[in-house]
């Protein structure tokens, strides 16, 4: 019963949340620009998967990436904090500035910028240590020791993780006993400790099942308040709720950019239009 | 649908006989495969268990108390025994009496076999009997007249009919005719004599305790074997003060007295220089209120048995103190019977003895292993007599009425006790309690020293030298392979690394005595030079690394930096064998290993050192390779999630992936110790194999694998000795059983700890 309870509630809130949105209208040209891609292609070896993009990432608002499977969305998202570094054939050419400055340049501290471009990714990822250590890790990697210091962090980032509720009587105990949505969170609330300014999702939802996936869309929700979100999804239906822009990708190209609410209603490539009315992908 | 038939016409109905023929056939396989896989599974455990309890009923024995049965009891004429004897078969036995009747009867019937007649010097009395050495078959009666007479028991063995005769005699080492002891003709009233082939003494005591002592030297002509010559030296010692005496035995070799008076006094001559007795020390051996029983030495005549009157028997035997004095050592008790101590008889071979008491019970003990092997009762009579064969498998006793018991002793292993395996023994003539591993010598009268603590050392000692080079080697080199190294440089490097481990280590071990140990030894100070100066170089290097500008260390694509470390490493070689000779002219005169003595380090040629680095780089592959591959296996999405938490590598692999790989590479490690401490070849071939306890890197040890394949090969089959090597064998198979149970269990707790996913 009482799980029930939860579900209907949880449905009631998400639908709350879709109608506010619709509510607004968005445009790109008034808000602060966060990231910014200028031209921007990339090569797996010789094989090139991101093909001259351009587009911008607004502030405190929630971008989505859609497109069929292979289409390049992940693969940009993680040029945001440069996680392809990781792979050696990656070659890039082109622009991505983070509030102006290129992060690609030489210069930029690559643990700084990750800092900075927090990330959360398609499976939960927790740590083999305890709920509290997961949460503190970032703040330890920065040399942060102090007791109190960590214990303040771990329970704000908790709570702004909508976990704290559930957790706080087994802080010490292993994260690797929570169930897969409470992971997903966990992970949420590791990267915002460490405060980022950019978070990005790499199909946060795609693992969960659909209660933890409402719990997520709602987190992000109110995560935005204070970061800005990325988030690459395949569910149409939650790019839709969550975000307010959406890119939609396809053969690693960006066919189109724009507002949620535009691109949903009316799509101007006939590519985008096919892609969400589920003739192909 | 096309596809839908198609699938339809491929597969036959479920139920018809061609699916069930193929189910069932389907299943056989399934059904085979499973008993194939249990039973090899089962059939290593059972061998296992088998080799376990195996070695286990090889090594019980050891642990035995000693079982007696009775082989005959009769009744025996004559009574008045002072002396009982029986020789090697338990056949042939001996009494002798006080009034000068000699008597060997069959030991299981009592059956009368010869009473020789002795010729007892006329119009004298007997007053005294003493017997030498139980090994030497000595007797000797004193008279009234200050004369003794010296016979010896002895049996002639022929095979008429090849059936075994005995045939017993007596002889008489310095004639038939007795000898004037004492030149003043005073009564003999307690006698101690020994006599050898060289050499005949004796310790009489006449009137007013005045100690008569006695040698004669039998020197035999060169030309004529019959001919000798006797040259006799008196010597006399005043014992009036010492009050009543009450027991004197005489070593073996003839030049130490132990005089015992009824206050429990012991007084300890050395006797070398018969004419100038030296009292070395007088002693109170026992408590106020108790007496000396008994006084009789341990075969090879080093420690005397002192029983007392209170039932316990103490070993006593002079140690040598700081200032070169020898001094007697109280050096065991023991107190395992309840009745004055009335005869202790030791064995002929070894440091056993037994014991009797007045109430009729007797106890077998072994002194070094610290034993009691039985106590029971022999006899319901006070006043008993017995004695032991030399092989000390049989007992014969006598009672005063003529009761007579031969009893058959099974005590095989009474040496070996948990004590004197693994604790510190204080053996004859040692100056104080020690672990020592001697099984054998060319001396007869040797005592084997069997102690597995010298053994077990020298096993652990092998592998933590073996450690020390291998863990951080192999552990560091698998960090940066799995982690830092590029993929292509990885498929070169852990094969190559793998490969070693298939390496004979008999080929390490004769490298490592006959072509490494020389050339440590000639270049010691080049060797500690390579083992500092080489981590020092690398850390520096990979500094410089850093510092250089991005234009040439782009050059070297990522992972394959550590490349540039091969030139160091040679240059680093290279450099300190060439400084070698400088550094020893100049730090340690020339030569090392001779200054390292001066400084009081021992050093040995094939040392802990040589195997350290030998072993350590047979254990490297073992290590390695599990290591890398507990590495490698930490999830890449652990790895990037850290990253992508703004991790340095540095950071994510210390506080990530080692965590996440710390069940395998403990593993690792317990399986690489393992493996050291099992390891034979090369801690034969390249240690001394020298049973000391000493942790020195210079010197070298013996390991129990090495032990036992040294020695299996001479040890006679169930004896002792063959035993203890099972049980250093048993000990070993315990010790790797342990290591890789505790590595397994460690292991599996991590990994549901440190479980991801």
């Amino acid at each position: 019963m009482e799980a029930v309870k939860e579900q209907v509630s949880t449905q009631a809130r998400a639908i709350d949340i879709e109608s506010m949105q619709r509510s607004q209208k968005l445009n790109l040209a008034d808000e602060k620009i966060c990231l910014e891609v200028k031209d921007f292609n990339l090569f797996y070896g010789s094989k090139q998967a991101l093909h001259n993009i351009n587009m911008s990432v607004a502030k405190n608002r929630v971008t989505a990436f859609i497109g069929p499977s292979g289409c390049g969305k992940s693969t940009l998202l993680r040029c945001f904090n440069r996680m392809n570094d990781l792979i050696d054939t990656v070659k890039i050419d082109g622009q991505m500035l983070l509030d102006g400055q290129d992060l690609n340049k030489q210069s930029v501290n690559v643990a700084d910028l990750r800092r900075q471009v927090g990330m959360v990714f398609q499976k939960p990822n927790p740590f083999p240590k305890s709920i509290y250590e997961n949460v503190a890790y970032g703040l330890r990697l920065q040399g942060v020791n102090d007791r109190e210091t960590l214990d303040r962090v771990v329970e704000k980032s908790l709570k702004g993780a909508a976990l704290w509720d559930e957790v706080k009587d087994r802080l010490q105990e292993s994260a690797m006993g929570m169930s897969g949505g409470q992971q997903q969170r966990l992970v949420i609330a590791r990267a915002i400790a460490i405060e980022p300014e950019v978070l990005l999702l790499d199909e946060p939802a795609s693992a969960l099942d659909p209660l933890s996936t409402l719990k997520i869309e709602e987190l992000i929700y109110e995560l935005k308040e204070k970061y800005t979100i990325v988030i690459v999804t395949h569910n149409m239906q939650q790019a839709a709720r969550v975000s307010d822009y959406t890119a939609f990708m396809y053969m690693g190209e960006l066919i189109e950019f724009g507002a949620t609410d535009e691109l949903f209603t009316n799509p101007t490539k006939k590519q985008t239009e096919d892609y969400i009315t589920g003739r192909y992908g | 649908m096309v596809e839908n038939s198609s699938i339809g016409s491929v597969l036959p109905p479920t139920g018809s006989p061609v699916a069930k023929r193929r189910r069932a056939w389907r299943e056989f396989k399934d059904r085979v495969a499973r008993y194939g896989v249990a039973m090899g599974g089962v059939s290593v455990i059972f061998a296992i268990v088998l080799i376990f309890f195996y070695l286990l009923y090889v090594v019980l024995p050891l642990f035995y108390g000693a079982e007696v049965d009775t082989k005959s009891e009769y009744q025996y004429s004559a009574n008045s025994a002072s002396y009982l004897a029986l020789n090697e078969y338990n056949d042939v036995a001996l009494s002798v009496d006080m009034s000068g009747q000699v008597t060997f009867f069959a030991a299981d019937t009592g059956k009368e076999i010869l009473t020789p007649q002795l010729s007892l010097p006329e119009g004298s009395a007997i007053t005294s009997f003493s017997s030498g050495d139980a090994t030497t078959g000595i007797l000797s009666y004193g008279f009234d007249n200050g004369q003794v007479l010296l016979f010896k028991r002895e049996y002639k063995i022929s095979y008429p009919d090849d059936k075994r005769k005995i045939t017993p005699f007596i002889s008489y080492p310095l004639g038939q005719e007795s000898i004037q002891v004492d030149p003043k003709g005073r009564r003999v009233s307690l006698l101690s004599v020994q006599s050898n082939d060289e050499q005949s003494s004796f310790a009489a005591l006449t009137e007013n305790n005045s100690l008569v002592l006695q040698s004669t030297i039998r020197e035999q002509d060169f030309l004529d074997e019959d001919a000798f010559t006797l040259t006799t030296q008196i010597g006399e010692i005043d014992l009036s003060e010492f009050g009543e005496i009450t027991h004197m035995e005489m070593d073996i070799d003839q030049r130490e007295l132990y005089i015992v008076n009824r206050k429990g006094f012991i007084a300890y001559y050395d006797i070398q220089n018969i004419e100038q007795a030296r009292l070395i020390q007088q002693i109170k051996a026992v408590p106020h209120g108790v007496d000396i029983t008994t006084l009789e030495f341990l075969t090879g005549g080093i420690s005397i048995l002192v029983g007392r009157s209170d039932g316990q028997i103490d070993q006593w035997f002079p140690v040598r103190g700081e200032d070169n004095n020898t001094i007697l050592h109280n050096v065991r008790s023991f107190k395992e019977q309840s009745a004055a101590i009335i005869q202790i008889e030791p064995e002929y071979a070894r440091k056993g003895f037994i014991a009797l008491d007045q109430t009729g019970d007797f106890g077998i003990y072994h002194t070094t292993a610290h034993r009691t092997l039985l106590v029971e009762p022999l006899s319901d009579h006070a006043n008993v007599k017995m004695a032991l064969s030399p092989r000390a498998n049989g007992l014969l006793s006598l009672a005063i009425d003529g009761k007579a018991k031969l009893l058959v002793i099974d005590n095989e292993h009474p040496e070996v006790s948990w004590h004197s395996l693994w604790q510190e023994v204080w053996y004859e003539s040692r100056d104080k309690p020690e672990y020592i591993w001697q099984s054998s010598s060319a001396s007869n009268d040797f005592e084997p020293k069997l102690s597995l603590s010298p053994l077990t050392f020298g096993t652990i000692k092998a592998a933590f030298y073996a450690m020390m080079v291998a863990v951080p080697l192999a552990i560091m080199g698998a960090i940066f392979t799995a982690y830092f190294m590029s993929p292509k440089m990885r498929t070169l490097v852990k094969p190559t690394i793998e490969i070693m481990e298939a390496l004979p280590t008999v080929i390490l071990g004769f490298l490592a005595g006959l072509w490494l140990a020389p050339i440590v030894e000639g270049n010691l100070p080049g060797v500690f030079s390579i083992l500092v100066l080489l981590p020092i170089m690398t850390i520096l290097t990979a500094w410089l690394w850093t510092k250089l500008p991005a234009v040439i260390r782009e050059r070297i694509p990522d992972g394959w930096e550590a490349a540039i470390l091969i030139p160091i490493v040679i240059l680093v070689g290279v450099v300190s064998m060439l400084a070698s000779p400088t550094l020893e002219l100049w730090l340690f005169n020339g030569d090392m290993p001779r200054w390292l003595d001066e400084v009081g380090i021992g050093f040995d040629q094939r040392n802990s050192l040589v195997v350290g680095l030998v072993m350590g780089f047979a254990v490297i592959p073992t290590i390695f390779s599990i290591t890398e591959d507990a590495i490698f296996g930490v999830p890449k999405h652990l790895t990037i999630g850290s990253l992508a938490l703004g991790a340095t590598p540095w950071q994510t692999l210390t506080r990530v992936v080692l965590l996440t790989a710390s069940p395998g590479i403990f593993s690792a490690v317990m399986i690489g110790l393992g493996r050291a401490v099992g390891e034979t070849m090369i801690v034969l071939m390249a240690t001394g194999n020298t049973p000391i306890m000493d942790f020195n890197i210079f010197e070298g040890f013996r390991a129990l694998s090495a032990n036992i394949a040294v020695e299996m090969p001479e040890a006679e089959v169930a004896s002792s000795h063959y035993r203890v090597l099972f049980l250093a064998a048993l000990v070993l198979f315990m010790a790797t059983f342990i290591f890789n149970t505790v590595a397994e269990v460690v292991r599996q707790r991590l990994r549901v700890k440190y479980s991801s996913l």
